[in-house]
C-alpha cells in the first residue's frame, strides 16, 4: 500500500524535475562558435593548442593583444619603448587596471605569471616561447634563481624586459597565451582548480561564466575590463564539437554562428562551398605533419623514416581528402613567411622508399614490427589516416594500425612519447620561421618526437643571435634542411588553407589571417 | 504454422552467409584498395558505388558482413555456453546457491551492458596486444579488439539465457525421469548434461536466433562509436559511421548510408523472424 501511495508522489517529483531541468537552461548566447575539441585546460601556462588559445585570450589579456586581422595592438600596456640596443623593452601599463574580482592588476602580476610559466614545477609544454628573455632558459632548467631572469618590475605600471638578442617581434609575442597573466592569489589558493568557473579570476574582455565538459564553455562580458565599450557581444558560447559533419549541420541549422576551424568544415563539400558568401578562405601559416617516435625501433632508423616519408603520394591526399587546393608540404615551414625560403624536401619516390626499407632489413615490409598511427578524433584526421595507411600498405607492404584518442588523451600520449607515428599540426605563433623550427630543438615541450641533434640546436641558436637578417634566415634554412631532408623526425604533409564560415550579413570583425587568430572580443554584429 | 516462411527465411540467411564468405573472392576489388574513382554513385563498375577513398562499397559490405556475422555468431555462442551452464547449475542445485547465483545475475542486469563492454575494451585492448605479442599468437595481436568484442559481447548477453534455462530446469527436475536417474545413482553432472540439457535445447536454440541479432546490433553500435573493429577492417557499424560522417545538407553520398543501413536492418529482421518462426514451431 505504501508503495502505491508513493508512486503518484514520485511521478510528480520526476515531472517537476523535468520542468526544472528544461527551465534552468539559459537563453541562447549572442554568438555561438564551434571551437573544436574539448579544451585540455584554460590555464595559459599549460596549453599550447589553438582551440584553448582562442578561449584563454578572450579570458585573459597580455601586454599586447591582437586585433581582428591578428595585428599586434596595445592590450594592457598602453605603450612600450625599446632601447637602441634592441634588447631591452619597457612596457607601460594602462592606469587603473583591474582583475575581474576588483583587485588591482600591476606589472608584478606579469612578472609572476611569466616566471610561473617558466617554473619547471608548472610543467608548461611551451615555456620555450619565453626563452627570448635573458636567463629564462637557465631558470627553467634550474641553473639560476628566478631573480636572474630579465624581467624587472620598475613600478606598478612599468615592466622592463631584457632579451638575449634583438627580437623585433617581441611586443607581438606578448599577446601569446604563455605570456598571459594569471591572478596569483587564486592560483595559489585553488591549485589546478583555479580554472573552474566558480574560482575564475581574469583580466580579459570576457569572464568565465560556465564550463560544461564536452558541451560548451560560456563566456560573459567582463564589466571590469579596461575598455568594456570595445566588446560588442555580451555572451559567447564556444561549443566543443570535433566532428565536422556535426559542426556543419549545427551551422546550417542556425545552432552555431561561426565555424572557426578548417577541421570543422566537411572537406567533401569544399568545392560546393567555394562560391558561397559565408565561406571565407585565406592563406594561413600552418602545416599538417606526422611525427615519428624516434627513440625506439623501428623509427629510430632514419632510413625507415625516410622510406615512410617518400612512399607517400601527397598530391593524392590533398586532391582526395582535404580538397581545398592545399599546397603539398615537403618542408615544415610554409612559404610566404617573412622572406624565408624553406628548403626543398623529398618528393614522392616509392621505388627508393622500397629500397630503403629493404636496406633496413624489411624487404617488401616483411616482418615489419607492428606499429600504430595515433590521431585525435576528427573526420579529417581519420580520413587522412585511412588514406595514408592504404598508401603505405600499397607502396611498402606495411600495415600500420590506426589508434584514435580524445584531444586531451592524445596530447598526453604525445608528451609521454607513447606512440609510433602521430598526426600533428602546427600553426605559426609569430611571423618568423623560428616559431616552427624551435619546436624540434632538443628537449622542447613541443618536440614530442624524442629527436635530438646538436648541429640543429646550434644552427638555430646562432640564427637567433645573428643580427644580419639574410644570414639569420640562411642559418635557419640550414637547420630546416637537416630536419626535413636528413633526419626526418617528421613527415610534412600539406600546408593548411585557412577557412572560416560565418554569414557576413550578420557578423563582422572576423578576417582570415596568417596566424588564424580570431579574437572573440573583436566579433560584432554587422551593420546593415 | 507456415513452413514456407521459415524456409524463405533460412534461404535468405544462407544466401547472405554464402555471399559474405565467398563474395569478396569474386569481387574484382579488395576491401582496402583505394582508387581514384572516389564517391562514385552506383553504376555498372561499382554496383553500390564507392566511398571517400575510392573503395568499392559492395566489396566492403560483404567483407563487413563477415565480421558482423562472425562477431554475432561467436558472441552468441559464448553467451550460449555461459548462460546454459549457469542456468543449469543454478536451477538444479536450488536453495541458497540458486538464490545467490540469481542475485548475481540481477546485479549484472542492472549494469549498463554496452558501457561494460566499452570499459572492457578500453582497459584491456593494449594489455591483450602486449600479452599476445610475446607468444605464438602474435599474428592475432592486431585483432585484439575483435577478440575482446567476441568475449565482451558474449559475456553480457548470457544473462537472459541463464534465467530462461533456470526456469526450465526448475520444472524439469521435478519430473519422474530425473528422479529415477537420481535413484539409480547417477551423479549430478551426468543428470545435468545427459538428462536435463536435452530437454532445454529447443528453447536454447530459439533464444540463440534472438541473441544473434542483438549481438550484431551491439557490435555495429560499438563500431559506429569507433570502439569496435578498426580500419582497414570494416563491419556494418564502421561502414555506417563512415557514411554518417559524410552526412550534410549540401551534398550527401546517399549510397554510403542507405545500403549499409538496409543490409543491417534486413539481416536483423531475418534473424528475428527466424526466431519467431522457431518459437511458433515449438508450440
Amino acid at each position: 500500500m505504501t508503495l502505491c501511495r508513493g508512486i503518484p508522489g514520485l511521478l510528480a517529483l520526476l515531472f517537476s524535475l523535468l520542468v526544472f531541468a528544461s527551465c534552468s537552461s539559459r537563453p541562447r548566447a549572442d554568438l555561438i562558435i564551434c571551437n573544436g575539441a574539448e579544451p585540455q585546460s584554460l590555464d595559459p601556462a599549460i596549453i599550447s593548442g589553438q582551440l584553448e588559445g582562442r578561449l584563454t585570450t578572450a579570458l585573459l589579456e597580455g601586454l599586447v593583444r591582437r586585433d581582428a586581422r591578428a595585428r599586434p595592438v596595445p592590450g594592457c600596456a598602453e605603450k612600450w619603448t625599446v632601447y637602441p640596443d634592441g634588447r631591452t623593452y619597457t612596457f607601460t601599463l594602462r592606469p587603473n587596471l583591474q582583475w575581474s574580482n576588483g583587485d588591482p592588476l600591476t606589472a608584478e602580476d606579469y612578472r609572476y605569471s611569466w616566471l610561473r610559466a617558466l617554473d619547471p614545477a608548472t610543467g608548461s609544454p611551451y615555456s620555450e616561447i619565453l626563452y627570448f628573455i635573458v636567463g629564462a632558459e637557465d631558470y627553467h632548467s634550474g641553473k639560476v634563481p628566478a631573480s636572474s631572469v630579465g624581467i624587472q618590475v620598475v613600478d606598478d605600471r612599468t615592466l622592463r624586459v631584457t632579451l638575449l638578442n634583438p627580437t623585433p617581434f617581441f611586443p607581438a609575442l606578448t599577446s601569446f597565451t604563455t605570456y598571459l597573466p594569471v591572478h596569483r592569489q587564486t592560483v595559489e589558493k585553488y591549485g589546478d582548480r583555479w580554472t573552474r568557473p566558480e574560482n575564475w579570476v581574469g583580466n580579459g574582455p570576457y569572464r568565465l561564466l560556465d564550463w560544461k565538459i564536452n558541451d560548451r564553455v560560456s563566456l560573459e562580458k567582463n564589466p571590469l575590463y579596461h575598455t568594456p565599450d570595445r566588446v560588442a557581444l555580451n555572451r559567447i558560447d564556444a561549443l566543443a564539437v570535433n566532428r565536422a559533419s556535426t559542426a556543419f549541420n549545427l551551422y546550417s541549422g542556425g545552432q552555431a554562428d561561426v565555424l572557426l576551424d578548417k577541421g570543422l568544415i566537411p572537406s567533401l563539400i569544399l568545392p560546393e562551398l567555394r562560391g558561397r558568401t559565408d565561406f571565407h578562405p585565406g592563406p594561413l601559416l600552418a602545416t599538417y605533419f606526422y611525427r615519428f617516435q624516434v627513440t625506439r625501433p623501428p623509427f629510430n632508423d632514419a632510413r625507415i623514416r625516410r622510406a615512410f616519408a617518400i612512399a607517400l603520394d601527397k598530391e593524392a591526399i590533398t586532391d582526395k581528402i582535404t580538397r581545398g587546393n592545399e599546397p603539398v608540404a615537403t618542408a615544415l615551414c610554409p612559404r610566404g613567411m617573412a622572406d624565408y625560403q624553406p628548403p626543398e624536401g623529398h618528393s614522392s619516390d616509392p621505388d627508393t622508399a622500397r629500397g630503403l626499407l629493404a636496406q633496413a632489413g624489411f624487404p617488401n615490409g616483411k616482418d615489419f614490427p607492428r606499429v600504430s598511427l595515433l590521431y585525435n578524433k576528427s573526420e579529417l584526421n581519420e580520413q587522412l589516416a585511412i588514406e595514408i595507411q592504404a598508401q603505405w600498405k600499397r607502396e611498402l607492404g606495411v600495415t600500420v594500425e590506426l589508434r584514435n584518442q580524445e584531444w586531451a588523451t592524445y596530447l598526453r600520449s604525445l608528451d609521454e612519447l607513447d606512440f609510433d607515428i602521430a598526426r600533428s599540426s602546427w600553426v605559426g605563433d609569430y611571423d618568423d620561421p623560428n616559431t616552427f623550427l624551435d619546436c624540434f630543438v632538443t628537449g622542447r615541450g613541443n618536440n614530442r618526437t624524442g629527436w635530438s641533434d646538436p648541429t640543429y640546436d646550434s644552427l638555430l641558436s646562432s640564427a637567433l643571435a645573428e643580427p644580419n637578417p639574410a644570414r639569420r634566415l640562411h642559418l635557419m634554412q640550414q637547420a630546416e634542411t637537416i630536419l626535413v631532408t636528413q633526419a626526418l623526425p617528421i613527415i610534412p604533409i600539406y600546408h593548411f588553407i585557412g577557412c572560416l564560415m560565418f554569414d557576413p550579413t550578420k557578423w563582422a570583425g572576423l578576417y582570415p589571417n596568417l596566424l588564424d587568430d580570431h579574437p572573440f572580443s573583436e566579433i560584432k554584429r554587422a551593420k546593415n | 504454422m507456415k513452413p514456407r516462411a521459415l524456409h524463405l527465411c533460412l534461404a535468405a540467411l544462407a544466401f547472405l552467409t554464402l555471399a559474405a564468405i565467398f563474395g569478396p573472392y569474386f569481387s574484382p576489388y579488395s576491401v582496402d584498395q583505394i582508387s581514384q574513382t572516389r564517391l562514385a554513385p552506383p553504376d555498372s563498375a561499382h554496383w553500390l558505388g564507392t566511398d571517400l577513398h575510392g573503395r568499392d562499397l559492395l566489396t566492403r559490405l560483404l567483407f563487413g558482413a563477415r565480421i558482423s556475422l562472425l562477431v554475432g555468431l561467436v558472441g552468441a555462442t559464448i553467451s550460449l555456453f555461459v548462460g546454459v551452464t549457469y542456468g543449469l547449475i543454478s536451477g538444479y542445485l536450488g536453495g541458497r546457491i540458486d538464490n545467490a547465483m540469481m542475485r548475481f545475475v540481477d546485479i549484472l542486469y542492472a549494469l549498463p551492458r554496452i558501457v561494460l563492454v566499452i570499459v572492457l575494451i578500453s582497459l584491456f585492448d593494449l594489455k591483450l596486444k602486449h600479452l599476445l605479442d610475446g607468444t605464438f599468437l602474435a599474428p592475432l595481436a592486431s585483432h585484439a579488439r575483435l577478440l575482446l568484442l567476441f568475449v565482451g559481447l558474449g559475456m553480457v548477453e548470457w544473462l537472459t539465457l541463464a534465467r530462461i534455462v533456470r526456469a526450465q530446469v526448475l520444472s524439469i527436475k521435478e519430473r519422474a525421469f530425473v528422479l529415477s536417474a537420481r535413484l539409480i545413482g547417477q551423479n549430478t553432472p551426468t543428470i545435468l548434461f545427459r538428462q536435463i540439457l536435452p530437454q532445454v535445447i529447443p528453447i536454447v536454440l530459439t533464444y540463440l536466433t534472438l541473441a544473434l541479432p542483438a549481438v550484431i546490433l551491439e557490435e555495429s553500435f560499438l563500431s559506429f562509436l569507433g570502439l569496435g573493429v578498426q580500419a582497414p577492417l570494416a563491419s556494418w557499424g564502421t561502414l555506417l559511421a563512415d557514411g554518417a560522417a559524410l552526412l550534410n545538407p549540401i551534398r550527401t553520398p546517399w549510397w554510403l548510408i542507405v545500403f549499409p543501413s538496409l543490409l543491417l536492418a534486413f539481416t536483423l529482421l531475418l534473424l528475428n523472424f527466424l526466431g519467431d518462426q522457431l518459437r511458433k514451431l515449438q508450440k
